[in-house]
């Protein structure tokens, strides 16, 4: 058979070899470590089908559960699974994955369209049919105005577009976006959001890390938690917001006296503790955070204290990781 | 309903080493490092191709080999006319004005280079013409006429010599004893020219150094940098990766040294003696050089890709490579049939041009004979620089049988660093 030199006959994709009724990412005992450091221990999920969120600090093995999954990296323990195929030394199975990796480096001499058709050529399309399919996925995530300009020039939130719609162009069943939305502005933000928001309506399985709670909260209620390469929470997030709500939150106060304060918040049946680490700041312990929240306010107004500084030191996701962890250690 | 149609494992290979192709070639152009890297290199084969423009355009003094223009009595005859008609060279009362009939004077100009090679006849046997006559002289003994033995009165015997590989010129005397001196240095200047550029400026130098800047980092800039990534994320196989990128990097490669040897023989081919407008008869030699500089930047290019998998500081690993391919290239100058040359692949890459020039230019052997004899009387001008770049193919192959094995040898040796590197790769973990 002669090379297709032209490169513009029908493209011949292959038929995507998925198994029936086997897990899209299947992970069983995997653990990764690098020496003496466990970047993963015993993983064991499956998953299939919708938005999944995997939120983590950073180190938290998010990127390393990925790139296990891309064949990236080797498991030293236990099995991986992409559509029932080990993906280590076999890129069979990327034919129907489309990633998105957390590196900010491109190929910033490469128009958009041009980075996209590039890469879809590598599923076999034709030119022609790569640069159709291009354009489609451009529009998809909102860059067809800008497709003809050097990645060099833009901003980070089209960069980001840009690589997503490398993922995409391939109309892949399974797409992987580690760390989608750092650095990007507020617009692009929105516009990746509903990207991925419109791919889980469209019954594709995606995986989305992030180590910021409140962006995964308003893309999807599946989540992951990951911690120290732990496991530490899979489920509904809402599922897991009541466990929390069974773990002591802290509120911290800074005013111009911390001991008459606490005396008048310890009334509260909701107060649970107090300390002071300066003279200047209380620290108080509840079970019933959001209860206490409320009532704050009206009660250091009514006993005229004056206060500065009211804040939830525990309500980020380094506290919440530490209780999941602590809880199932 | 329509069949579909199941693509063939060729076409979807083609699509892909297309797309990786054109990517890593349009990827290179958009590097200035490419271009200072090109750019240095043709500025380096400038400066050597000055040096050989400035050889060929100055002026050769033509040298008084035998003595034959001086004339030691004073009587206005050069010494050699007065041996043509047997007058005494010592007194200025006899010379050929005497004899009847009388003879006019040579001018002494004559006499200088009276008795050249005979070029278009050099080969194993009995060559040379005695031009002057100064040879057949009825005051000769028979013995004298014949001095090298070989039955036949006033010619040079070239022997081969079995061992040495190289010719021994024995000569009867006064036969060929003044060449053309600028005649002799313009064929042997311009003959090393084109083989101390070609297999050390262009298959060595340009050879090595274009794959080591280039090469390096075709796998290894991706995985630093991360775009492998990318790449990695599709369909493809990590051995084709390599492949592909290699194929890329050898659309640039082969390109540029298929025009820079075409303006080198451009340059050499208008500038080198002869008679027509151009030296065709060079044109082997240059292709000779083409396919050993094609084949060298192959495997180098290979091999450098694969010690940068290795190694995020691959060009430490390749350098001291690069060191012992120069010790090599030096080895084939000395002793071209070193049997440690078959561990390196210059020693292959020079058999190559060896061979094409042997096919080319059959008489230089005999050329570099002539010319360190000189007619007896040392070695002319451009004679020893012939005599360290000419080498004799190292394999006792004959000259097209070299060319086979050697370009066999040189592929080998790429498909096995391809095999090296994809296997490395492939179980290359990337952060």
């Amino acid at each position: 058979m002669m090379p297709d030199m032209t490169q513009q006959g029908v493209a011949q994709v292959a038929p995507t070899p998925v198994a029936a009724n086997v897990p899209v990412v299947y992970f069983n005992g995997v653990s990764k470590s690098y020496g003496r450091i466990h970047a993963l221990s015993n993983i064991t999920l499956g998953l299939s089908g919708g938005v999944t969120g995997i939120l983590g600090m950073n180190g938290a093995g998010k990127s390393t559960l990925f790139k296990l999954l891309m064949g990236k990296l080797r498991p030293s323990a236990g099995q991986v699974k992409l559509f029932g195929m080990d993906p280590w030394k076999n890129p069979a199975p990327y034919a129907n994955v489309g990633f998105v990796p957390e590196h900010e480096k491109m190929h910033d001499w490469m128009t958009a369209l041009e980075f996209v058709s590039t890469f879809a050529r590598l599923h076999g399309m034709t030119r022609t049919e790569a640069e159709r399919e291009a354009r489609r996925v451009l529009d998809f995530v909102g860059l067809s105005d800008v497709a003809n300009k050097e990645i060099g020039r833009f901003s980070k939130g089209m960069r980001q577009r840009t690589k997503i719609a490398h993922a995409l162009v391939n109309d892949p069943e399974l797409i992987i976006l580690d760390e989608p939305l750092q650095g990007c502005d507020p617009l692009a933000r929105t516009t990746i959001m509903n990207v991925i928001r419109e791919l889980g309506k469209l019954g594709r399985t995606v995986l989305v890390s992030s180590h910021i709670l409140s962006e995964i909260e308003r893309i999807t209620e599946q989540i992951i938690i990951l911690h120290q390469g732990k496991l530490v929470a899979l489920g509904n997030l809402h599922a897991i917001r009541e466990r929390l709500d069974q773990i002591p939150h802290t509120i911290r106060i800074i005013g111009e006296d911390a001991r008459t304060l606490a005396r008048d918040l310890l009334g509260h049946p909701a107060v649970f503790g107090v300390s002071f680490p300066t003279d200047q700041e209380l620290l108080i312990q509840t079970f019933h955070f959001g209860q206490l929240h409320a009532a704050l306010p009206r009660l250091i107004v009514e006993n005229g204290h004056k206060v500065s500084i009211i804040d939830n030191p525990d309500d980020d996701l380094e506290s919440l990781l530490h209780y999941l962890a602590g809880g199932n250690a | 309903m329509a069949k579909r149609e199941v693509p063939s494992l060729w076409t979807g290979m083609d699509r892909k080493a297309l797309a990786i192709g054109e990517f890593t070639l349009r990827q290179q152009q958009k590097r200035l490092s490419t271009w200072v890297v090109l750019l240095v290199g043709i500025a380096a084969m400038g400066v050597l191709t000055m040096f050989y423009v400035d050889a060929m355009t100055r002026d050769y003094e033509a040298i008084d080999n035998d003595g034959d223009s001086f004339d030691f009595d004073g009587d206005g005859y050069p010494n050699g006319q007065e041996n043509l008609y047997g007058t005494d060279i010592f007194d200025a009362d006899s010379h050929p004005g005497v004899l009847d009939p009388s003879i006019l004077p040579d001018d002494q100009s004559v006499w200088i280079n009276e008795d050249d090679f005979d070029w278009d006849a050099l080969e194993d046997g009995s060559v040379g013409v005695d031009d002057n006559g100064d040879c057949d002289l009825e005051s000769r003994t028979d013995s004298q006429k014949d001095a090298n033995r070989n039955g036949i009165q006033c010619d040079i015997q070239l022997i081969s010599d079995r061992y040495g590989g190289g010719y021994r010129v024995l000569s009867d005397g006064n036969v060929d004893e003044d060449p053309d001196d600028e005649a002799y240095a313009l064929e042997a200047i311009h003959r090393s020219f084109v083989l101390a550029i070609g297999k050390l400026g262009v298959v060595f130098l340009i050879g090595i150094f274009v794959p080591l800047f280039m090469a390096t980092g075709l796998i290894r800039n991706e995985m630093t940098s991360g775009t492998m990534h990318f790449m990695l994320a599709k369909p493809i196989a990590r051995a084709e990766v390599f492949l592909y990128r290699l194929l890329g990097f050898y659309a640039l490669a082969w390109a540029y040294i298929t025009v820079l040897i075409a303006l080198l023989a451009l340059v050499a081919g208008l500038m080198g003696p002869g008679d027509g407008f151009y030296r065709f008869g060079d044109l082997g030699v240059w292709m000779a050089v083409w396919l050993a500089a094609v084949l060298a930047i192959s495997v180098y290019g290979m091999l450098f890709c694969t010690l940068g998998v290795m190694w995020k500081h691959g060009m430490v690993l390749a350098l001291p490579f690069a060191a012992w391919e120069l010790g090599m290239i030096l080895t084939t100058l000395g002793a071209p049939d070193a049997s440690i040359l078959r561990f390196s692949v210059i020693g292959w890459a020079m058999n190559i041009v060896d061979a094409g020039a042997a096919m080319a230019w059959q008489d230089t052997p005999l050329l570099i004979q002539m010319g360190l004899w000189g007619g007896g009387n040392g070695p002319l001008e451009g004679a020893e620089a012939l005599n360290i770049f000419w080498s004799t193919p190292g394999l006792d192959l004959g000259a097209l049988g070299t060319i086979v094995v050697s370009v066999l040898v040189l592929l080998f040796q790429a498909a096995v660093c391809w095999l090296l590197g994809s296997v490395l790769f492939k179980s290359k973990e990337i952060e």
